[in-house]
């Protein structure tokens, strides 16, 4: 019944089937195996000591006991209570569980089906807590997904890239652990089976899942966007057979913007967003990011930052809680799909012209401060002038980056 | 792989392509008839490929054959700086 005809999401397309993917094949574990170069698998493993906030965020080094993360990866999963609470109105339960996922800190909360595409088909990471071993093929039957986002700071990622906005991505990764592994345990105490995924462990794709659950749309860098936080969201998912009513997928005109707009395409400095259309990749049409240049980027960072937030800041949909904000995001998806062109170009000159071509803002916070420093040319006799990326050009349409797309 | 710069580059040396490399692996010096990408630090992005006005970089694999051995002339200007 709750699952009959479920609004599509628009921006992304369904066209064939789709495989599951191996987690094994995501990013940081390629990394780790050194598929994307030896370089960047010894930073990955032996960039720490820079810094507390990235030991404690388990970012690399440290103790391990002091980090949240590494210590919640290996918790075991507690038991289900045999004293099943009844449901009998799921919409009822659904806004009570959103409630409580509000409640235990998710800024955002949404519900949909576990679409098992979404579901890894293997794990990459060992968990001898529950005698789990990297290379396990992945049994998820859950029927829904409860999906959360936790905002960042707006003006900690306005520090782009510097070891301000590395602290605030490392607690948004850490903050969500703690009220997703709340919330799944609450589920399985009211005696149904509830399983956490967040950055600490996860067995899903958190992006499609939360698109589906109404919670934004999927942006042309790859990310959900949401209208009021833009992507500085992290996202994780509780899977559980709660019965609940599911949410839709919203229409909050990225789709329309993210055709003209292209500022995370200009501003990424590894040239990894497409300017062009969308692509078919496994079944789905949507911006297909590469994201080999992506990660390999990070080696830029010279020991200034870990992870580059660029595009998240330089989203249009990223600003400070605001009612023009609410205002514009609202105008858009109130007007007509074939018209919000006529209201996005303007919105986008605005955008531009008080929030910069490439959003950044000098900030000292601790004992950190973010100005440009130059470029320090570590080959001997060097003498072309390597500009730091505030004094970058913007890349332009014409400028498509030339890299195969992994 | 990497992206290499090859003969037309040199009397030339425009620098089109330092102004976008985001990992600054382009190098030379004043003296050098044109300039070099450090292959361990290239990250494949191709932002330099449209940056330059003479059609002088190319990625490893799609070097034309009259200038393969410049694969080897960018690797060998690192040698001994790295």
């Amino acid at each position: 019944m709750l699952a009959a005809k479920q609004r599509n999401p628009r921006s992304y397309r369904i066209v064939g089937p789709q495989r599951q993917i191996d987690e094994r094949e995501t990013p940081h574990p390629r990394v780790d195996r050194g598929e994307l170069g030896e370089r960047l698998r010894s930073w990955r493993s032996t960039r720490a000591g820079q810094d507390p906030f990235r030991r404690i965020f388990g970012v690399g080094g440290g103790d391990p006991k002091n980090c949240l993360q590494l210590i919640m990866r290996q918790l075991p999963e507690g038991a289900v209570n045999a004293d099943r609470t009844a449901v009998s109105d799921p919409a009822s339960m659904a806004r009570n569980i959103k409630e409580v996922a509000r409640f235990l800190g998710a800024d955002v909360v949404g519900i949909t089906h576990l679409d098992q595409a979404y579901v890894y088909s293997h794990r990459a990471r060992d968990k001898t807590a529950m005698g789990q071993k990297a290379g396990d093929p992945i049994h998820l039957p859950h029927r829904y997904a409860i999906c959360m986002g936790f905002a960042s700071d707006y003006y900690k990622f306005l520090t782009n890239n510097s070891r301000i906005s590395d602290a605030d991505y490392g607690l948004g990764n850490n903050h969500m652990i703690a009220p997703t592994f709340m919330l799944a345990a609450y589920i399985r105490e009211m005696g149904y089976p509830a399983r956490a995924h967040d950055y600490a462990r996860g067995e899903v794709n958190p992006i499609p899942l939360a698109v589906n659950a109404g919670l934004g749309e999927l942006g042309r860098h790859g990310m959900l966007i949401h209208e009021e936080y833009g992507s500085r969201i992290h996202l994780s998912v509780v899977t559980t057979d709660l019965p609940l009513a599911v949410d839709e997928p919203v229409d909050i005109g990225v789709t329309e913007v993210c055709k003209y707009c292209m500022k995370c395409a200009r501003t990424c400095p590894s040239y990894s967003i497409p300017f062009g259309g969308k692509e078919i990749y496994n079944g789905v049409e949507k911006y297909r990011i590469n994201v080999d240049t992506c990660y390999k980027y990070r080696l830029a960072g010279r020991g200034q930052w870990t992870n580059c937030v660029i595009c998240v800041s330089s989203c249009c949909y990223n600003k400070p809680k605001a009612w023009w904000h609410t205002l514009a995001v609202w105008s858009i998806k109130r007007t007509p799909i074939p018209l919000r062109p006529l209201l996005i170009k303007p919105l986008l000159w605005i955008d531009d012209l008080f929030w910069g071509k490439r959003p950044w803002r000098h900030m000292k916070w601790l004992d950190y401060d973010n100005a440009p420093v130059p470029v320090t040319c570590d080959i001997p006799g060097c003498q072309v002038k390597h500009r730091d990326l505030q004094h970058k050009q913007l890349h332009r349409p014409t400028q498509a980056a030339g890299g195969s797309v992994s | 792989m990497t992206y290499v710069i090859v003969e037309p580059c040199i009397g030339v040396k425009d620098k089109g392509c330092i102004e976008v490399c985001p990992m600054d692996c382009i190098h030379g010096t004043d003296d050098d008839k044109m300039v070099y990408i450090n292959p361990e630090d290239c990250i494949d992005c191709g932002g330099c490929i449209p940056a330059c006005p003479v059609g002088a970089i190319f990625a490893e694999g799609e070097v034309p054959e009259e200038w393969q051995h410049f694969t080897q002339i960018n690797a060998d200007y690192f040698n001994g700086k790295r």
